[in-house]
């Protein structure tokens, strides 16, 4: 009887064991990994933007559009020195993140945002290519360092991303920045220096704008 | 007859020995989740923002995968129990996951570092399996390669 009690003992202990050790630890894993980890967008004058403003779930779209910058100069004030305002004819006064109407008209939108999964590792550099002077088409031409512009926004307090300036005539001349995982913009409002006299007719050129993303 | 009382006063406590259960401890254990089976090999996270905001963004990548979950519980079969899914804390921060069930196991969310419960009552079934279609969002900021979350299981045996 005392063997049969030692045996029911060691029986219960090794089922205490048992359950006092449990199972091999085990884990299982899901891999996360970031999908379309970088993203850029850059608007200058009209955009476009699909299913609406992107807080309401549109997305961006490309717009091949050009949009132009004017302004005629009395012939009285030709190469007096007295800066003309320019205006666009965009009509994009609104953003597209929001609708909200951060330009005014005339005024020329230059945006974007820049997407990375990872943080404060890089901002995306806006440049502009003026290299290539206004010309009338009988030969005379403008150099883009007699444009300049001022930047703002309807509600905007501080720094401008892309900050007031005049164009250099340069292929690379940079604009501003924009910071990973921010959206960025202003309005700019251009003035034509008008500091020589010029031969008539009317002078056209392009500037391009390009974002870069390290 | 003195000795025969004694040995039946013997028997009977043998019997009783014999009858009683083994002694019950609550404790926790790990679970054997080791036939649990992710049905992607990798969840893939998108911004739930395409893009960023002008003044505040909502860094948020979140995805989703689902699991074929299959739980060892014979140790504690005919026992009362609480089955927690757990995942702990992550080098990359906070990561939350939310999932749905299709009803052996309770739906729910939980935050790395947290455990959250999916199962309470008798174990009843030697394996229990589920699958979970699992919802994960954390800072895309962060994340900038595959990155694995262990998740377990654990068992609080009452």
């Amino acid at each position: 009887m005392r063997h049969r009690s030692r045996s029911l003992c060691l029986g219960h202990c090794a089922l205490l064991a048992a359950a006092a050790c449990g199972p091999p630890a085990q884990a299982y894993t899901v891999s996360i990994s970031p999908g379309s980890p970088r993203a850029i967008y850059l608007q200058v004058g009209v955009g476009s933007f699909t299913g609406g403003n992107y807080n309401s779930g549109g997305q961006p779209a490309n717009n091949p559009t050009i949009n132009t910058v004017s302004v005629t100069v009395p012939t009285a004030a030709v190469g007096s020195g007295a800066a003309q305002a320019m205006a666009s004819n965009t009509g994009a006064t609104s953003s597209f993140l929001d609708g909200f109407a951060f330009c005014n008209t005339g005024e020329l939108y230059v945006g974007g945002f820049y997407r990375l999964t990872s943080s404060g590792t890089g901002t995306a550099t806006l440049t502009a290519n003026s290299s290539t002077a206004l010309n009338n088409g009988s030969g005379s031409t403008i150099p883009f360092t007699q444009i300049t512009w001022v930047s703002s926004g309807n509600g905007d307090t501080g720094t401008q991303p892309f900050a007031s300036g005049t164009f250099t005539g340069n292929a690379s001349q940079s604009i501003g920045g924009i910071s990973s995982n921010q959206w960025a913009e202003s309005c700019m409002t251009f003035s034509y220096l008008n500091t020589a006299v010029r031969a008539a007719g009317t002078y056209t050129g392009q500037v391009t704008y390009t974002l870069t993303a390290p | 007859m003195r000795c025969a009382i004694a040995s039946l006063l013997a028997l009977v406590v043998a019997a009783l020995l014999t009858a009683l259960p083994a002694p019950v401890m609550a404790a926790t254990y790990r679970v054997d989740d080791s036939a649990t089976i992710p049905q992607e090999a990798s969840a893939t996270l998108r911004w739930r923002q395409f893009a960023p905001g002008r003044r505040t963004t909502d860094n948020t990548v979140e995805g989703g995968t689902t699991v074929q979950v299959r739980l060892n519980l014979a140790p504690w079969t005919q026992r009362n129990g609480r089955v927690f899914m757990v995942l702990p804390e992550q080098p990359l921060g906070r990561v939350t996951v939310r999932w749905t069930t299709q009803g052996r196991l309770l739906p729910g969310q939980l935050v790395s570092g947290q455990r959250a419960l999916v199962y309470a009552g008798p174990i009843l079934s030697p394996m229990l399996e589920e699958t979970l279609a699992l919802r994960i969002e954390t800072d895309g900021t962060r994340l900038s390669s595959t990155h694995r979350l262990n998740f377990h299981f654990e068992i609080d045996v009452d």
